[in-house]
């Protein structure tokens, strides 16, 4: 692996005094090297390791990655661990210790700049990866460089050009910076650059650094894009992104308002879109829903990002058509919440289409749901079902096996009445407020 | 899971305890049967327990939906295990909700739903979380942990902290409403603390010590503090909820309640604007504000085309900017009306003296301007180190932008201090500008004048909330 850091670098080493001290220095420095080599050798252990999966799919995407995370945190080595694991040689670029023209292109004046111009040399990192044709661009430090640099390094971002120099396709942008409360001179990103970065959060793991001090540093098992996914994944995320903003359309453009959400990721159709590429590369990578909540919260923010993961939950459901088909064979969620929430959308679809058939698979929908879990989450649906009763309709006899049920909603209602009865001194106490 | 030994064989003797729910454990069954056996099923000898009264824990649970409908998803997320090891009820950080049977079955039904709604809230809360992070930064439970005396506190003490904590923060403001309030709650008025605060604030004002002995049996389980216990499934068991799973869950509580804002108290209210968002600390905001007004474009460290940069020795014939400091002025704005307390002023203005030093401002490039209805003049600050705020009557912080802009050299930033009931400008001035603004409850109407509302901070300011 290659990895190239732009550094102005001092020039020279200052000679030793004499030739005997330069021998016994050598040796020194022999033993030195020994030592150093035994710091070294550490091995490592896999481990998962959720935001380098993320890192990884969103390096994949070819979307910018911002990330955000403290001084000394480690998030140029993972960088080195992504670029060994994508095959792509690094490059790295401090952009406090540059100067505007170094993105933007040197001014080479020539013989006669009014017939000529003046071209914009590019800077020789850049010509490099232009040679290369393919490499990991790491743009460190964004945080504390000047906003002359800044500007000069989102064109850089935005539309791969140094100078005059257009990057290939094949190079990859990945920039870091400081969380504003830590920079020194805070620079922030204006609304409509935020909004083109997947933004990452990279926190340390104490484990993994009390582990790594001692020898073993963990080897992620990064995710890898299976191709016999793709399609499906393709019509995942699109499914899952346009019934979301159908439901939500507020969300698809949201400017953030508030100071403490500055700088960070918000909702528009450019972030969607990123979302919507994010959520099929996390498909088709068959990543857990950890890392896919952190790509859609890092492209579209924190909000918006939980709520389309919720709704990502509620498309889990079963499909309340395919229960009232064959009620007897349903299977229901374990878990309370989603249990109710599916029996809540098959009383749901009862009531959009109500035929006395699906009226009696609801009911049979619910006496199965009694069988396997809980009884208090029949109360609400079952009422509701039973509201949509028409005169005509006779009332199923497998309904009779809810009779516990109904049991249950009364006695929770005699308690409720009799905490009434006595809420006189229950507020009087003030706990109420 | 080696219950027994884990447990102190010493229990307290029954007494008048003051407790989260209606009754104290009896003696704690301490379990003899082999680790590892399922639970709830071959009950240790000489247990006298009767099956859990599951219809009976889930009309309580109903009994709490009915009355807190906005808690229903996460009571209904819980999972129930059947557990004669826990003293009550406890939860787990993977939204596992331990049930003893004998309790439930000694436990009336509308105390029984307060306990849900209890056990509940701790999850919401982030109770477990909050709870390291605090026993992290305070280094509690580990080995540096003594007590005054310098002797080690015993075992599981700032867990038990943090549960009595966790309980003071909850038990405040759950109860009422539907749900009785328990005899003898565990309340924060039995250490004479007020109530309302957060579960951190009750741990840093108070040493709990005399609390100690007497809810030794208290138990919320790991979703309370933090602190696995012995008898908990742990991550790999059946029926837990993932990291994710849960945030939804917290998400989608905390929405219905921001939706439905009239039918949540205020407390639940707080908690759901502040689950997602957690406010930050205005010094970082109101610093980041200022330096970013200060470090803008044109103003502050930039290159600059006024020299040469000394790499145009390299590039004959071309012209090419060097860095250049252009320290900012700033001006601020006081509002020092009736309404805007010393102590909000003093810490406020210290704040943005030491910012603008940090970005280079000299002192003598920030002044202040103290403005009720009328503004006084511009006092540099390198010669008002106590400096003397005029003013106490109404508010117009209008007098005091125009006073800025007209004192020259003009600022490079206004930063104005206020508890924001004032009328401001109609149009944005010709700099940038920081509002800091103290929080004033909604209003009540003003007697004069009912429909007076007063104006929201104009979009052109950066506005930081300052607590």
């Amino acid at each position: 692996m290659t990895s190239t850091t732009l550094l102005l670098a001092p020039t020279g080493i200052t000679p030793l005094s004499s030739p005997s001290e330069a021998a016994d220095t050598d040796t020194q420095l022999a033993v030195a090297d020994d030592l150093l080599t035994l710091l070294r050798t550490t091995t490592t252990e896999p481990r998962p390791d959720e935001q380098l999966e993320a890192l990884t799919l969103a390096v994949a995407a070819d979307l910018p990655v911002l990330i955000w995370g403290e001084p000394g945190i480690g998030k140029t080595a993972a960088l080195t661990q992504l670029a060994a694991s994508l095959d792509l040689p690094l490059t790295t670029v401090i952009a406090s210790v540059h100067e505007p023209s170094d993105f933007s292109g040197l001014p080479i004046v020539g013989d006669d700049p009014a017939v000529q111009g003046v071209p914009m040399a590019p800077p020789q990192w850049a010509v490099e990866l232009v040679r290369a044709g393919r490499g990991l661009l790491f743009l460190d430090e964004l945080s504390t460089a000047t906003p002359a640099v800044q500007a000069a390094l989102l064109r850089v971002v935005l539309e791969r050009r140094v100078g005059a120099l257009q990057l290939p396709a094949g190079v990859r942008i990945v920039a870091a910076a400081n969380p504003r409360a830590s920079a020194a001179d805070g620079w922030e990103l204006s609304p409509p650059l935020a909004n083109r970065f997947v933004h990452l959060y990279w926190v340390h793991d104490r484990e993994v650094v009390v582990r790594g001090l001692g020898g073993v540093w963990p080897r992620a098992e990064l995710p890898r894009l299976v191709p016999a996914r793709l399609p499906e994944a393709v019509a995942f995320a699109r499914r899952a992104v346009c019934g979301f903003l159908k439901a939500r359309p507020t969300l698809i453009h949201r400017l953030p308002t508030t100071e403490t959400r500055r700088g960070g990721a918000w909702p528009s159709p450019r972030s969607w879109e990123a979302a919507l590429t994010l959520l099929a590369f996390g498909t088709a990578a068959c990543v857990s829903r950890e890392v896919l909540a952190l790509l859609v919260r890092g492209a579209v923010g924190d909000g918006p990002g939980f709520e389309l993961l919720a709704h990502l939950d509620r498309m889990d459901l079963p499909d309340p058509e395919t229960l009232l088909a064959d009620p007897a064979a349903a299977e229901l969620p374990e878990r309370g919440d989603l249990r109710q929430a599916t029996l809540e959308a098959v009383v749901a679809a009862v009531g959009a289409r109500p035929e006395r058939a699906r009226w009696e698979a609801g009911w049979a929908v619910l006496v199965r749901a009694l069988g396997t879990g809980a009884p208090d989450l029949l109360v609400v649906p079952a009422t509701a079902l039973a509201a949509l009763r028409r005169d005509d309709w006779e009332v199923p006899t497998a309904v009779e096996r809810l009779v516990g049920v109904v049991a249950l909603a009364r006695r929770a209602d005699r308690s409720v009445a009799r905490v009434a009865a006595a809420g006189g001194a229950a507020s009087a106490t003030g706990t109420h407020r | 899971m080696t219950g027994a030994s884990k447990h102190p064989a010493r229990r307290p003797e029954p007494r008048p305890l003051p407790r989260p729910m209606s009754r104290p454990a009896p003696p704690r069954p301490v379990r003899t049967t082999v680790p590892g056996s399922p639970v709830g099923s071959g009950m240790p000898a000489g247990n006298p327990g009767a099956p859990l009264d599951t219809e009976k824990l889930f009309a309580a649970r109903l009994h709490a939906v009915k009355v807190r409908p906005y808690l229903a998803s996460a009571l209904f997320a819980l999972h129930v295990v059947e557990d004669r090891s826990v003293p009550t009820m406890a939860v787990d950080t993977h939204w596992r909700c331990y049930v003893s049977p004998g309790f439930v079955a000694r436990t009336p039904l509308e105390d029984l739903a307060g306990v849900w709604v209890h056990e509940v809230s701790h999850l919401l809360r982030d109770h477990h979380g909050r709870g390291e992070r605090y026993a992290r930064e305070h280094e509690e439970d580990g080995p540096g942990e003594r007590s005054e005396m310098g002797v080690p506190r015993a075992e599981g003490w700032g867990r038990l902290r943090r549960n009595v904590a966790a309980d003071f923060e909850i038990n405040d403001d759950i109860y009422g409403d539907g749900l009785p309030v328990p005899a003898g709650a565990v309340l924060p008025s039995l250490l004479a603390l007020p109530d309302g605060l957060l579960m951190e604030e009750y741990l840093r004002r108070a040493p709990m010590s005399g609390l100690a002995a007497d809810l030794a049996w208290l138990d919320c389980g790991s979703g309370a503090d933090g602190q696995e216990r012995p008898w908990e499934l742990g991550p790999g068991g059946a029926g837990g909820l993932t990291r994710l799973q849960r945030d939804a869950v917290r998400f989608r509580v905390a929405e219905g309640i921001k939706g439905r804002p009239g039918d949540a108290p205020q407390g639940w209210r707080r908690w759901a604007d502040e689950a997602f968002h957690p406010p930050q600390p205005w010094r970082q905001l109101l610093g980041a504000a200022v330096r970013s007004a200060a470090g803008a474009p044109g103003l502050g460290e930039d290159h600059s085309y006024r020299r040469p940069s000394r790499r145009s020795a390299s590039v004959p014939g071309a012209l090419l900017p060097s860095l250049r400091r252009m320290p900012p002025r700033v001006c601020v704005v006081i509002d020092t009306s009736g309404s805007v307390s010393d102590a909000e002023l003093g810490s406020a203005l210290l704040e943005v003296a030491a910012i603008s030093r940090a970005v280079g401002g000299r002192r003598d490039l920030v002044s202040v301007i103290s403005c009720d209805a009328a503004a006084g003049i511009a006092v540099p600050l390198c010669r008002a180190e106590n400096i003397e705020l005029v003013g106490g009557g109404g508010t117009d912080l209008r007098s005091g932008f125009a006073r800025a802009l007209r004192s020259r050299p003009r600022p490079d930033v206004i930063v104005a201090l206020t508890d924001g009931q004032t009328p401001w400008p109609s149009t944005a001035p010709p700099c940038r500008t920081v509002v800091g603004l103290f929080p004033r409850p909604a209003r009540a109407v003003n007697e004069d004048d009912p429909d007076y509302l007063p104006d929201a901070p104009p979009s052109w300011a950066r506005v930081v909330t300052i607590d």
